[in-house]
C-alpha cells in the first residue's frame, strides 16, 4: 500500500518535473540560441531516463540492452553516451550544479586523457568475465531494507545513485540466475547481486566507493567515466579495419578553411577530445567523442563543424552571433 | 607615470614651439584628408546609405569622439591605447577603461620617425613614433598607458621607444600557435596585463564585470559580422565605407557602435530588397591582404581601387586594421573567471592570422581565411598590400600566390610607402590589374 502510494507520487513527481523540464526547455530555445541544444540535450537525457527506468520495470533483459548499445555504436558513434545514458545525465547534472556554485573544472593532461582511454579495453574485459565468477557464488536473501531500497519505490533514487549499472554489469544476474528464477532476469542491477552474493558487505562497499568516486570525479572533471566506458570500443575496434572506416555514420566532419583554430572546440568538449581541434578537415571517427555536439554547437563559425548522418549534414555549426539572414 | 625629467633614450629633445608648429600644420592638413576622404567616399557611391553619417562624424580625429574621451577622463575613467588587435579588449572593457586602437596612418608624421629610425623600418612604426613626437595622435596623447604586442620587428622596438614617453605595457606572443608551453606563456601574459589594468584603473576585474564585457564584445562582432555578411552578394555598400566603419570600431564607444551598425546593416538590408546596389554588379571584386591600413591618411589603395576605370569593389580584406578587427568571438563555456581568461586567451591568440607566426603547415590559417574569404565573396582577385619594411607580410606573398594560384585567383603585389607621391604609379597598376580582372569576366 505505502509502495504504491509513493510509487505513484514518484511517477507525478517525475511527470510536472518532465512537464517543468519542457517548458523551460522551449523559454530557453527562444531566449538564448546558443545553448539550446545544450538545454535540448538535457531534455532528452530526462527523457531517455524515465524512459529506461520504465523499460526496466518490464521484463527487459539487460544483457540484450548492453548488446544492443555495443552494436548500435557501431553505426550511432557514442550517441547514446551524449544523449541518452543516464549516467551520462546524472554527470551532466553534477556538472550543472558545479556551474551554478561556479567552481572550475579541472583538466586532464591530453597524455593521461589518453593513456585513461585506454583502460576501457580492461574495464571491458571486467565486465565481460565477472558474471563467469559471479555467478558461480551462493545466493542469499536479502534483508527487507535492502528490497526497499533497491528495487522498491526509491528505484529512481538509486538509478540516480548508481545509473551505470544497467551497462556495467549486464551478465551478472543474468548468470546467476540462470535456470533458477527466471523473472529475476529483469533485475540485474548491481546491488541486486549482492542481494545474490553470500559476500554483501564486499560488493556494498564497493558500488559505494564507485558511487563515491565518480560523484567527486565528476565534479571535478566533466564527464570523467565517459574516457574510460568501454561502450566506444566497437568503433574503436571497426576503424582498424580499412574496409570499416565508414564507420560509424553519425560523426562530426570538419571545414578546414573556415576553421580558424580559435580553440573553443577543444575547450568545450566534456571528455578533452583534442581530434576535432587537430585534424585538418574531414570526417572526424574517434571512439571517444560522444556526439554531444557541444563543439558544433560552440563553433563560431559558419557551416566549420557539421554533424553527419550518411554523408547528409544534420546539424551545422552557425554564426551562433546571429543566424545569418544573408544568403 | 614616467616623470618629466626622466633620462629619455630615444626621443629627442624638441623645441616646444618647433612641436607646435609642426602639430598644427600636420593637424590641419590632416583634417583636410579626412574631409577629403569622406567627400571621395560619397562622391564615389551618390546614393551612400545615411547610416554612414554616423561613421563620418565619428572617423574625425580631431572632433566629438576626443571630446567625449577627455570628458570621461576628467571623470576619472582610464583610457588604454592598444596596438595590435592582440590586446584583449574585453579586459579594458571589464576595468571600466576606455579602449583605443592608437596605430598612426600619418603619412606626414613617418618622416619625423626618420629622425629616430631608419627609413628601412616599416612606415606604420615610423609614422606611430612621429605622431608621438608632435603628439599628433588625439588617442595616443589621451592614453593613460598603451599595450603594445610584441608582433613583429617594428613592434617590438617601437615599445620599447615610446616607453621614453609614456608606460608601455609589453605582451610577448609566441611565435608558434599550436604548441602547449606556447598557450601557456600567453595564458600568464593575459594575467599580467589584467593585473596591470586593475592596478592602473583601481578597479577589480569581477567575473560578473568580465561577462558583461565579453557579452558586449560579442554583440559588436554580431553586428560586424552582420556588416561583413552583407558584403557577399552584390555590393550595397562600397568597400571603403565598410572598412570606415571597421575601423570606427577601434576607437569608438562599442556600444553605441554596435547599435549604430546594426541601423546601417537594417538600411542595406532594405536596400537589396529594393535592388539598390553601390555599384554595378559586374564591377571585379577584389579583397585585399598584407599590411594594415589605418585611417586617415592609409586610404590610398581602397579609394585607388574604387575611384578606378575599369571601377573595382573591395568586397573584404584580411588587413587587422579592418575585417579581422572583430570577426572572432570569445566563446565561453562556462563563465567562471578562469575559463574567461582562457576563452579571451585562446580568442586572441589562437584565432589570429598574423604573420608574425609560423609552423610547419606555414601559417595555414592565414591561409585558410584568405581562402575562405575568396571563396564566400567570391572575389576575383586579390591585391596583395604591403608598405616597404613590412617583411613579415612580404614574405609571405610567394606562399599566398601558390595557395590561391590553385583556386586560379591572380594576386598582384602591390608595394609602396607612407607618401602621397606614387599615387599616380600606383593607379596605372591597380587599373591595369582591374582591367585583367575586367577581361577574365568577359570571356
Amino acid at each position: 500500500m505505502f509502495e504504491a502510494l509513493a510509487g505513484t507520487i514518484l511517477a507525478g513527481i517525475v511527470a510536472i518535473g518532465l512537464a517543468l523540464a519542457g517548458v523551460l526547455v522551449i523559454l530557453i530555445w527562444k531566449k538564448d540560441r546558443t545553448r539550446k541544444l545544450s538545454y535540448l540535450r538535457l531534455f532528452i537525457q530526462l527523457v531517455s531516463l524515465v524512459g529506461i527506468f520504465y523499460s526496466f520495470t518490464l521484463a527487459l533483459w539487460l544483457s540484450v540492452f548492453f548488446l544492443v548499445i555495443l552494436g548500435v555504436t557501431f553505426f550511432s558513434g557514442r550517441f547514446f553516451c551524449g544523449w541518452v545514458c543516464p549516467f551520462g545525465f546524472y554527470m551532466d547534472l553534477i556538472a550543472l550544479l558545479r556551474k551554478k556554485l561556479g567552481v572550475r573544472y579541472r583538466i586532464l593532461p591530453d597524455r593521461l586523457n589518453r593513456a585513461l582511454n585506454k583502460l576501457r579495453y580492461v574495464i571491458a574485459a571486467v565486465i565481460l568475465a565477472a558474471p563467469l565468477f559471479i555467478g558461480a557464488l551462493t545466493i542469499t536473501p536479502a534483508s527487507q531494507v535492502q528490497v526497499l531500497f533497491l528495487s522498491g519505490p526509491f528505484r529512481p533514487i538509486a538509478i540516480m545513485l548508481s545509473p551505470l549499472e544497467p551497462i556495467v554489469v549486464p551478465f551478472t544476474g543474468a548468470i546467476a540466475n540462470l535456470g533458477f528464477i527466471p523473472w529475476s532476469l529483469s533485475y540485474p542491477y548491481a546491488r541486486d547481486i549482492m542481494v545474490y552474493v553470500n559476500i554483501p558487505l564486499v560488493m556494498e562497499a564497493i558500488i559505494y566507493v564507485f558511487v563515491a568516486l565518480t560523484l567527486v570525479g565528476t565534479f571535478l572533471f566533466r564527464r570523467v567515466w565517459c574516457r574510460f566506458c568501454p561502450t566506444g570500443i566497437s568503433i574503436a575496434a571497426a576503424n582498424r579495419f580499412k574496409n570499416l572506416k565508414w564507420m560509424p555514420l553519425l560523426h562530426i566532419s570538419k571545414v578546414e578553411e573556415k576553421c580558424t583554430k580559435c580553440g573553443i572546440c577543444k575547450r568545450v568538449c566534456p571528455v578533452q577530445v583534442t581530434e576535432v581541434y587537430e585534424q585538418k578537415g574531414g570526417d572526424i571517427k574517434t571512439s571517444v567523442c560522444l556526439n554531444c555536439m557541444r563543439c558544433v554547437e560552440m563553433c563560431p563559425y559558419e557551416g566549420c563543424l557539421k554533424m553527419n548522418v550518411a554523408g547528409r549534414t544534420i546539424f551545422q555549426s552557425r554564426n551562433w552571433l546571429e543566424p545569418s539572414n544573408n544568403e | 607615470m614616467k616623470s618629466e625629467t626622466a633620462e629619455k633614450k630615444y626621443m629627442p629633445e624638441m623645441p616646444k614651439r618647433e612641436i607646435e608648429e609642426l602639430n598644427s600644420t600636420v593637424k590641419s592638413a590632416s583634417a583636410k584628408i579626412i574631409a577629403d576622404n569622406i567627400a571621395r567616399m560619397r562622391k564615389t557611391d551618390p546614393n551612400r546609405p545615411s547610416g554612414m553619417q554616423y561613421f563620418d562624424e565619428v572617423s574625425d580625429f580631431f572632433g566629438q569622439r576626443q571630446k567625449e574621451i577627455q570628458e570621461e577622463k576628467t571623470k576619472g575613467k582610464k583610457v588604454i591605447g592598444y596596438f595590435c588587435v592582440f590586446a584583449p579588449v574585453e579586459l579594458i572593457l571589464a576595468a571600466d577603461a576606455i579602449p583605443v586602437r592608437v596605430n598612426s596612418g600619418w603619412y606626414d608624421t613617418s618622416k619625423l620617425g626618420d629622425r629616430i629610425v631608419p627609413v628601412e623600418v616599416c612606415p606604420v612604426i615610423r609614422s606611430t613614433i612621429g605622431a608621438k613626437m608632435i603628439g599628433l595622435s588625439p588617442y595616443l596623447e589621451l592614453s593613460d598607458a598603451v599595450i603594445t604586442t610584441l608582433t613583429c620587428d617594428g613592434m617590438t622596438k617601437l615599445s620599447e621607444i615610446l616607453s621614453d614617453a609614456m608606460p608601455i605595457w609589453t605582451m610577448t606572443p609566441p611565435r608558434v600557435k599550436d604548441s602547449p608551453q606556447s598557450l601557456q606563456l600567453w595564458k600568464e601574459e593575459i594575467k599580467s596585463i589584467k593585473t596591470q589594468i586593475e592596478k592602473l584603473t583601481g578597479n577589480k576585474i569581477t567575473a560578473k564585470k568580465l561577462k558583461e564585457a565579453i557579452e558586449t564584445m560579442q554583440k559588436a562582432s554580431k553586428a560586424f559580422r552582420r556588416l561583413q555578411d552583407l558584403r557577399k552578394g552584390n555590393t550595397v555598400i562600397m568597400g571603403r565605407d565598410a572598412m570606415l566603419v571597421n575601423q570606427t570600431a577601434m576607437w569608438d564607444d562599442i556600444k553605441r557602435w554596435t547599435k549604430k551598425t546594426e541601423a546601417l546593416c537594417d538600411e542595406l538590408e532594405k536596400r537589396i530588397q529594393q535592388k539598390l546596389w553601390a555599384c554595378s554588379p559586374d564591377t571585379p571584386r577584389v579583397i585585399i591582404t598584407g599590411t594594415p591600413m589605418f585611417w586617415p591618411d592609409n586610404w590610398k589603395l581602397p579609394t585607388l581601387i574604387e575611384e578606378a576605370t575599369p571601377q573595382g569593389v573591395l568586397v573584404g580584406d584580411e588587413l587587422c586594421s579592418s575585417d579581422r578587427v572583430l570577426y572572432d568571438p570569445v566563446g565561453i563555456d562556462e563563465w567562471t573567471m578562469d575559463d574567461m581568461i582562457n576563452g579571451i586567451a585562446e580568442r586572441y591568440l589562437m584565432a589570429s592570422t598574423c604573420p608574425c607566426f609560423t609552423s610547419k603547415d606555414g601559417n595555414e590559417d592565414r591561409i585558410n581565411w584568405l581562402l575562405n574569404k575568396v571563396k564566400e565573396y567570391k572575389a576575383q582577385g586579390v591585391i596583395y598590400y604591403v608598405v616597404r619594411g613590412c617583411i613579415l607580410y612580404a614574405m609571405e606573398y610567394s606562399r599566398v600566390k601558390k595557395a590561391l594560384d590553385k583556386l586560379n585567383i591572380p594576386v598582384y603585389y602591390l608595394d609602396t610607402e607612407y607618401t602621397r607621391e606614387d599615387v599616380g604609379q600606383m593607379k596605372t597598376r591597380v587599373e591595369a590589374f582591374l582591367e585583367m580582372l575586367t577581361a577574365r569576366v568577359d570571356f
